[in-house]
């Protein structure tokens, strides 16, 4: 690995929201949604971003195009022209520079394309505003990236309620890709589609990846999807990451007990297969008041008396694999098993 | 083989024999239930599986008669039998709010819902709203209510019964209301539970432990269930049989190892094959052209023909499939020309 593959490096990246109230909206606390997290993307590769509602995808995610203000911590991307600079301390202008590279598709296609712009307006809005096209050169550029992503160029002066959820979700992609972005975070761009509207979408961002040699941050909550699109997965807890591996490594040798229950929760598309859960004791905490010391202690059990006590650092344990665990190397965990492997084959007419 | 409108002879619970709902909207009508059939086998957890729109929650409605005023029951047959051997009526001879209706819903079947909000009164406590329930169906003995409300609280996993049954729900997490829910429904001990996705909206952990409870407690009380959900990994985890729905209609129902290791109908193939299988498929999925076609048209012949790989031309398009036997002993039936 030369560091000329690195796209994208962060660290101790950290957004903390205000908890306001009363009458004169006093901060009585803070929500610490991304509480210090590293992690990198090397260009053309798919980073899977998996853990419970809460736990900080998404805020981790819009952090990074700086969509939220971070409080803290370096977003090192590395730029085409402007070559490695840090996203967190970059003024406008610069970040206006910058921004086409870094783009983002959202997980609700029926709220996050507005509703009264024709869809010619929402995929070609962002060549205006970058001043890439305008009259005729703008029509093409936008019917161009409509046929990329399998919508008929003729539908272009339609609304945004006039296409099916997945439809929009295909919007949403031409406009994400409209200028030639680098990395596309994508948050839970599946989650509201149906099974067969999912395949769809899914196949069509492998085939964008393996085009143009994009990286994405995936966000998602579907194991199975995750596994499936991910050349190496993070699992984040409560504003943290406890583990990232190569996906493989992570699914079928997972180290961090958190990253164990998960897996074995994953409910496994095969009746021969069935397992009973690992009982996780309470509740994810509240990224407000967090448990001391390794955040998931009051849950693990494996713990013992220092995980109440120092909060794990995130380590290399070899081979890119890294795990926020005390006992990392001395834990033997149960990752996933491979399903049967079923022959599936549409039927043929007997006559 | 021949053709047969429902199959077995089995005890079962609930027998839906043709159904057809249909809503006027200012927009059209929409077909939602084009003559469903399929049966529920006591003491069983039957699934309905189905992408979104293809009628698994109005079908759930129509046994507990709960379907919105705008939605007309048009023809068929909900059959009930509360016990083996027992009376057998049909649902749909009961007026919606007659007295027979109300003491089956609720007593008999009882229902669960995705939104568990949406089912559960904000203002009353959790313990209030199980012991309505209890009283208006059992008993009307005030201390007896609040012990079986407790009781119930605690089968279903609550960690300290008796502080939760005093919290109202905005108190309590998604996955404590979801199993708020469930006592509820089972506080009666029904006959049948319907469930309509309850885990849905759940994270893995929490969607795993309930699915478990679930399991638990129907093997306990011998509960039936209707296991309505859309996700084909939690259809493999928990339930006995399955019913897979296309537009309004059963296109296939089998056992759950049959519908996993032997489907028929193709878009029972398609959909296994769209999902992504752990440790399995890398690269391309295989997905199904286009998409459920829009509520208001109406499609000739099969209702999949649009997006069927293995359409036949002149058959498929013109003429409906009846539901064809392809195992007569597992009770595995299936609507395509393929099999006729
Ligand atoms: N604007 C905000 N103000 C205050 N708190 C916020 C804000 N946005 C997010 N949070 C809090 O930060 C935490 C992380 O939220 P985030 O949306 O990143 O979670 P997520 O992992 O994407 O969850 P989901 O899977 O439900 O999408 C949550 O506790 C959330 O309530
Ligand atoms: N109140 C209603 N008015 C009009 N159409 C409805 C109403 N409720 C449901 N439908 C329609 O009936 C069909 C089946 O709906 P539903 O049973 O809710 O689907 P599912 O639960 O499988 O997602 C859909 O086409 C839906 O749009
Ligand atoms: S550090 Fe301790 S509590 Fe945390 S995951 Fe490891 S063993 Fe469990
Ligand atoms: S009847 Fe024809 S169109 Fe319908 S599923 Fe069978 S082969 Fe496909
Ligand atoms: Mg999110
Ligand atoms: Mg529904």
């Amino acid at each position: 690995m030369t560091t000329d593959d690195m796209l994208l490096e962060v660290r101790g990246l950290k957004k903390h929201f205000p908890i306001r109230s009363g009458f004169l909206r006093r901060v009585t606390g803070t929500v610490k949604a991304v509480d210090g997290i590293d992690f990198h993307i090397k260009k053309g590769e798919t980073l899977g971003l998996v853990g419970e509602s809460g736990c900080g995808k998404s805020t981790a995610g819009r952090a990074l195009l700086r969509l939220h203000e971070p409080t803290a911590g370096e977003i090192i991307f590395n730029d085409p022209t402007l070559g490695k600079v840090d996203v967190a301390k970059l003024d406008r202008t610069t970040m206006l520079k910058l921004r086409p590279n870094m783009q983002i598709i959202f997980q609700d296609p029926f709220t996050s394309l507005n509703p009264r712009l024709t869809v010619g307006q929402i995929v070609g809005e962002p060549l205006e505003i970058q001043h890439r096209a305008s009259g005729s050169e703008l029509i093409d550029r936008v019917a161009e990236l409509l046929n990329e992503v399998g919508i008929r160029p003729e539908n272009m002066s339609r609304y945004p309620h006039a296409f099916s959820g997945g439809q929009r979700q295909r919007i949403g992609i031409a406009r994400a890709l409209a200028l030639n972005p680098k990395l596309i975070v994508c948050d839970e761009p599946v989650s509201a589609l149906d099974v067969s509207i999912q395949a769809q979408v899914l196949n069509l961002l492998g085939e964008l990846q393996a085009k143009y040699g994009l990286a994405y941050l995936f966000v998602g909550h579907d194991l199975s999807v995750i596994e499936h699109i991910s050349d190496r997965v993070a699992v984040m807890y409560v504003g943290y990451i406890v583990e990232m591996a190569k996906t493989d490594k992570l699914y079928f040798t997972p180290k961090h007990p958190y990253t164990e229950a998960l897996l074995n929760a994953i409910p496994k598309a095969d009746p021969r297969m069935r397992t009973r859960p690992i009982r996780l004791q309470g509740e994810v905490p509240s990224p407000a008041n967090p448990p001391s010391g390794c955040y998931f202690h009051p849950r693990c059990r494996y713990a013992k008396d220092i995980c109440k006590q120092e909060r794990p650092p995130l380590q290399d344990i070899g081979d890119e694999h890294f795990v926020a665990c005390h006992f990392a190397k001395e834990l033997s965990l149960v990752g996933v098993q491979p399903l049967n492997d079923i022959k599936l084959e549409m039927p043929v007419k007997k006559s | 083989m021949t053709n047969q409108s429902t199959t077995t002879t089995t005890d079962d619970v609930v027998r839906v024999e043709d159904l057809k709902v249909n809503f006027y909207t200012q927009l059209g009508v929409v077909r939602a239930l084009n003559g469903v059939s399929f049966n529920i086998p006591r003491g069983k957890v039957l699934g309905i599986v189905g992408e979104s729109g293809c009628g698994k929650s109005i079908t759930g409605m129509s046994i507990m008669q709960l379907v919105a005023s705008a939605g007309k029951t048009e023809g068929g047959k909900i059959l009930f039998n509360e016990s083996a051997g027992g009376n057998q009526v049909n649902i749909l001879d009961y007026e919606r709010n007659s007295p027979e209706m109300r003491k089956i819903r609720g007593n008999n079947i009882s229902m669960i819902f995705q939104e568990p909000m949406s089912s559960l009164n904000p203002c009353y406590t959790i313990s209030d709203q199980i012991e309505e329930a209890i009283r208006l169906h059992q008993t009307n003995d005030n201390v007896e209510s609040r012990k079986r409300a407790i009781d119930v609280l605690t089968k279903v996993g609550m960690p300290n019964p008796d502080r939760i049954a005093d919290s109202f729900p905005h108190e309590l997490s998604g996955g404590m209301r979801q199993r708020a829910m469930i006592a509820m429904a089972l506080s009666c001990t029904p006959t049948l539970l319907i469930a309509d996705e309850p885990t849905t909206a759940l994270d893995v952990t929490t969607e795993a432990s309930i699915l478990d409870l679930m399991r638990e407690l129907q093997s306990e009380i011998g509960t039936s269930i209707m296991f309505i959900t859309h996700n084909m990994g939690v259809v493999a985890q928990m339930c006995d049989e399955v019913a897979v729905m296309y537009l309004g209609r059963v296109v296939e129902r089998a056992t759950v190892d049959d519908i996993f290791y032997e489907p028929r109908h193709p878009y029972t193939i398609a959909l296994l094959q769209s999902i992504p299988r752990l440790g399995r498929t890398k690269g391309r999925l295989a997905s199904i052209e286009g998409s459920v076609p829009d509520p208001y048209s109406r499609v000739s012949g099969c209702p999949f023909h649009p997006r069927c790989p293995v359409a036949i031309k002149g058959v498929c398009d013109t003429i409906l499939p009846e539901e064809t036997i392809v195992d007569a002993a597992k009770g595995h039936t299936v609507r395509c020309h393929l099999y006729s």
